[in-house]
């Protein structure tokens, strides 16, 4: 534990920390572009340049490749310091288009941050900027503004260390480099392609399904879970702020997933996620069910829920399909309310869709449900099976096909989505999504992890919670 | 020839590069007495005590980078010799792999017994031809003649030799962007700290040398470090071989003893300058060292120590000879877009600076050159003054600045009137 100081303040850092990650462990910033704690150290954008105390005057170098040693002494804010990062901030910004108007990036801006913070003068160059090719296709869900670019490597180090794709790589020399795809790699086929819009600390990855879509200072980030695999990666769902709520225009966008992004979870996914958690929207803004049935016929909820009730308190042998995309806190009010009365299985409400990829060795998981290891802990692991008495069934949640079920059992349907079966049960309940309520889902490997609402359910949608407590038939369910 | 001669003490003929003719002068006997009689603590103590300095540019103690290699570390180390000759005005090495391939090779192997190497390299520029062939002819005849493999000698010693031809690069003549080159990776340097002789070709410690350097091992461990003190000056011991071009009488390779003196250097064994003109400025080693005027060379000797102290260096003893009607503005044009044109890109101040000082030197060649842009060119110069990851921002910013500060009132004339005052010339025609 070799005792360094930063700024004059003593310092316990650990033997193999560099200054930067002694820095930050303590408190102490020291800005950086193309450092990044989950990625080896290129030490090329040269703005983490701090002072090291010496005899003779002190010496100026990078914190990112700098191992601590015992006694050193390290000035973060100099006047040397701040000077040098002056000079590299006017070479960072010296070919930039500075575009922000236009660019998606503006506002959580790495470049902006630093200008403001470390240069703050206009460029003192009045030559033309190197210009370059904007929009460059990098992949099907990626384009690349190689005049934003900073050439940070952050991309090109993450396909070669983390997703091993190796599909980026820099072509040509000097300023006019260029992050190109590799010649025999494919970007598309890169299942973690979109973590490098989060890494660019710039506007340069630009994402297809967010480009233009929205100013960032109009989002907020809600912390939630990938519902997409059993690993349940920590994620941010962002959404417009209440606040900015649009009353003209498209109100739609008011309840839109603008874009995911990860939130880092060492216990989880660390700092990553895949590409189909990236599309999530795609899953949440399906057509809603929003209208109790009974065979098919609009009713209000209490008129559903009677039936319901009359016919649990009616059935011999029913059986209940408990749906994988419950949260713990729903399986656990079902488990209290009706799970005397059912005999329950643990179905898997979504299968992997053709072409996916089933697993892998980075996070991909095999079952594409979020919460079947909350679900099992509760219901066991047993598969669906009809005794041939069952005269009942509830299925809760979307991917069962009714033909599948015993013929002359009734049909009690939880479901969320706009769906056919919806009008073919007996009795129909529209219930909300993981978007709209609070919950935890437990992944494959025990962790517990916490989702928030974004938006607010309809009315007449049922929170699934409430609506198995209003469910349980009196005191013979027990029997 | 200018003084005592190590490396060129040969007549250069139609086979003296052969295998044959290197044995008749006595080759590879050194290599037989290393492998007999020393150990490889002996060899690089012995290299240590001779004060040979590296012949890249930096002139670096090639003992004190060898001893920092520690024998039996359980790990492999690896040698590179640096035939990546690609600063402008140095061809000095090109003689060496034409012309003593077998001298090389010998100090390598010698280089490799002392450092317990198994697996050696020669990384050789990808233009050179000939050279590349010669070295390339030189290692197979010494495969053939047992003197690489399994058994070098026939004793219990193995080294091979690996031609490595870059693909036309400056920076990999650097040493860290040479190794990342060899690893077959794009040529980018590496930062320091962890330094080449603790982790260098794939991760192992591994030392570079210049072919100059290397070139001198066989007569330092021949004859001794004592003997080889005895060439050259105190501070500077043995020769070194200068590439001598532009605009001079007599250009070519000359092997120049430490301490002769630098004026009748050229005036005498070159010829002076062509068309008997007269001397404007000399580059003295490559174009990354800051010129010196005529009156500057005057007093100077051929020697690390005695050009330090006129604020350049010896280099890579690359010599430029610029005479007198030359234009510095358009000199320093084409020097700064080889700057940008080699630039790797990797590091900001570099990648950023070299472009810019490219776009305003054109811009006052081309007429519209602003009173700010000397400035400009300084305040570039020092932005990139130890900020960059090899040595490249800083050589440009030298180049830049020595110029500049000797040749100010051409850029504000150029500058103000918007012509040069020197006709623009780069060119000396030999009746002018």
């Amino acid at each position: 534990m070799p005792e360094i100081f930063i700024n004059g303040q003593a310092v316990q850092a650990d033997d193999n920390q560099t200054v930067m990650q002694a820095a930050l462990a303590h408190g102490f910033f020291i800005p950086y572009f193309c450092w990044h704690p989950h990625l080896s150290v290129h030490g090329n954008c040269r703005i983490c340049t701090v002072e090291v105390e010496g005899d003779g005057g002190g010496w100026l170098d990078i914190a990112c490749n700098m191992p601590v040693a015992k006694g050193m002494r390290i000035l973060t804010d100099s006047d040397k310091v701040r000077a040098r990062r002056k000079q590299t901030m006017q070479f960072i910004t010296l070919n930039h288009p500075v575009d922000c108007g236009i660019c998606d990036k503006a506002g959580e801006c790495t470049l902006q941050d630093y200008h403001v913070a470390y240069n703050g003068s206009p460029s003192t160059s009045r030559d033309p900027k190197v210009q370059s090719t904007k929009f460059f296709p990098l992949s099907q869900r990626i384009i690349l503004d190689n005049e934003r670019c900073i050439l940070c490597t952050r991309c090109v180090r993450f396909t070669r260390e983390v997703s091993k794709s190796n599909a980026l790589g820099v072509r040509n020399r000097g300023d006019h480099s260029l992050i190109r795809p590799t010649e025999d790699r494919s970007f598309d086929a890169d299942e973690y392609s979109d973590n490098v819009i989060d890494l660019c600390p710039v506007g340069a990855l630009l994402s297809r399904r967010f480009h233009y879509k929205a100013r960032v200072w109009y989002l907020k980030p809600t912390p939630s879970v990938c519902p997409g695999c059993e690993r349940g990666c920590s994620i941010d769902l962002w959404h417009r702020r209440p606040e900015w709520k649009l009353s003209a225009l498209d109100a739609r966008q008011n309840n839109r997933i603008d874009r995911v992004t990860p939130r880092e979870n060492p216990a989880v996914n660390g700092p990553w996620m895949c590409n189909k958690g990236r599309d999530l929207a795609a899953t949440f803004e399906r057509a809603r069910a929003d209208q109790p049935l009974l065979k098919g016929r609009p009713v209000d909820s209490t008129a559903a829920i009677a039936n319901a009730r009359q016919l649990i308190g009616d059935a011999r042998h029913p059986v209940a399909l408990v749906s994988s995309w419950g949260s713990n806190e729903e399986l656990a009010s079902f488990k209290q309310a009706l799970g005397g009365r059912f005999e329950c299985f643990v179905k898997a409400d979504v299968a992997a869709a053709p072409g996916e990829t089933l697993a892998d060795a980075i996070l991909i998981r095999p079952d594409k449900n979020p919460n079947t290891a909350g679900a099992r802990a509760l219901f066991g692991a047993a598969p669906p099976r009809f005794a041939a008495d069952t005269d009942l069934v509830l299925v809760w949640g979307e991917g069962t096909n009714f033909g599948d079920l015993p013929p002359r059992a009734k049909v009690i349907f939880l479901n969320a989505w706009l769906q056919p079966e919806n009008g073919h049960a007996d009795v129909f309940f529209p219930i909300s999504v993981q978007t709209e309520r609070a919950g935890h889902y437990t992944n494959f490997e025990g962790v517990e992890s916490a989702f928030a609402p974004c938006f607010a359910k309809a009315d007449t949608v049922a929170d699934a919670e409430a609506l198995f407590a209003a469910l349980a038939v009196g005191p013979e369910s027990g029997a | 020839m200018p003084g005592r001669q190590l490396l060129m003490s040969f007549p250069v003929t139609a086979t003296s590069h052969a295998l044959a003719d290197y044995r008749a002068r006595g080759g590879y006997a050194t290599l037989e007495k290393a492998l007999a009689s020393m150990t490889p603590q002996q060899i690089t103590a012995e290299v240590t005590a001779s004060g040979l300095l590296g012949h890249g540019g930096a002139a670096f103690a090639v003992g004190r980078k060898w001893s920092v290699i520690r024998l039996n570390d359980g790990q492999p180390h690896y040698l590179c010799a640096n035939a990546d000759e690609g600063e402008p005005g140095t061809f000095k090495d090109r003689w060496i792999l034409e012309n003593a391939p077998h001298l090389l090779i010998e100090s390598m192997l010698i280089a490799s017994y002392a450092l317990q190497v198994r697996n050696a390299f020669v990384y050789i520029r990808g233009e050179f031809d000939l050279p590349f062939r010669r070295i390339q002819g030189a290692v197979d005849e010494a495969y053939a003649a047992g003197l690489l493999g399994e058994r070098v000698l026939g004793r219990d010693f193995a080294c091979d030799i690996i031609v490595y031809r870059g693909a036309g690069s400056y920076v990999c003549g650097e040493a860290s962007g040479l190794i990342t080159s060899i690893e077959g990776k794009r040529g980018y340097p590496r930062n320091r700290p962890p330094r080449l002789t603790v982790r260098g070709l794939y991760q192992r410690p591994t030392v570079i040398n210049n072919v100059e350097s290397l070139a001198n091992i066989t007569g330092i461990v021949r004859d001794g470090a004592e003997a080889f003190r005895k060439v050259g000056t105190a501070k500077s011991p043995g020769t070194q071989l200068i590439s001598i071009s532009g605009h001079i009488a007599k250009p070519g390779v000359y092997e120049v003893e430490y301490g002769y003196p630098f004026a009748k250097f050229i005036h005498e064994d070159c010829g002076g300058v062509l068309g008997g003109r007269k001397l404007k400025t000399i580059i003295p080693g490559g174009i990354s060292t800051k010129v010196l005027t005529a009156a500057e060379i005057e007093p100077l000797k051929l020697d690390h120590a005695s050009l330090a102290a006129a604020g350049s260096s010896m280099g890579s003893g690359g010599m430029i000879v610029i005479a007198e009607g030359t234009c510095m503005v358009r000199l320093l044009q084409v020097l700064l877009r080889f700057y940008h044109h080699e630039s790797c890109g990797q590091c900001t101040p570099c990648r950023e600076g070299m472009g810019w000082m490219h776009r305003i030197i054109d811009r006052i060649v081309g007429g519209e050159g602003r009173p700010e842009d000397i400035e400009r060119l300084y305040e570039i110069s020092h932005a990139n003054d130890g900020t960059t990851i090899c040595g490249m921002g800083d050589a440009a910013g030298y180049a830049t600045v020595g110029i500049l500060n000797k040749f100010r009132d051409e850029f504000e004339y150029f500058i103000e009137h918007k012509r040069s005052r020197l006709g623009g010339n780069l060119e000396v025609l030999p009746n002018a």
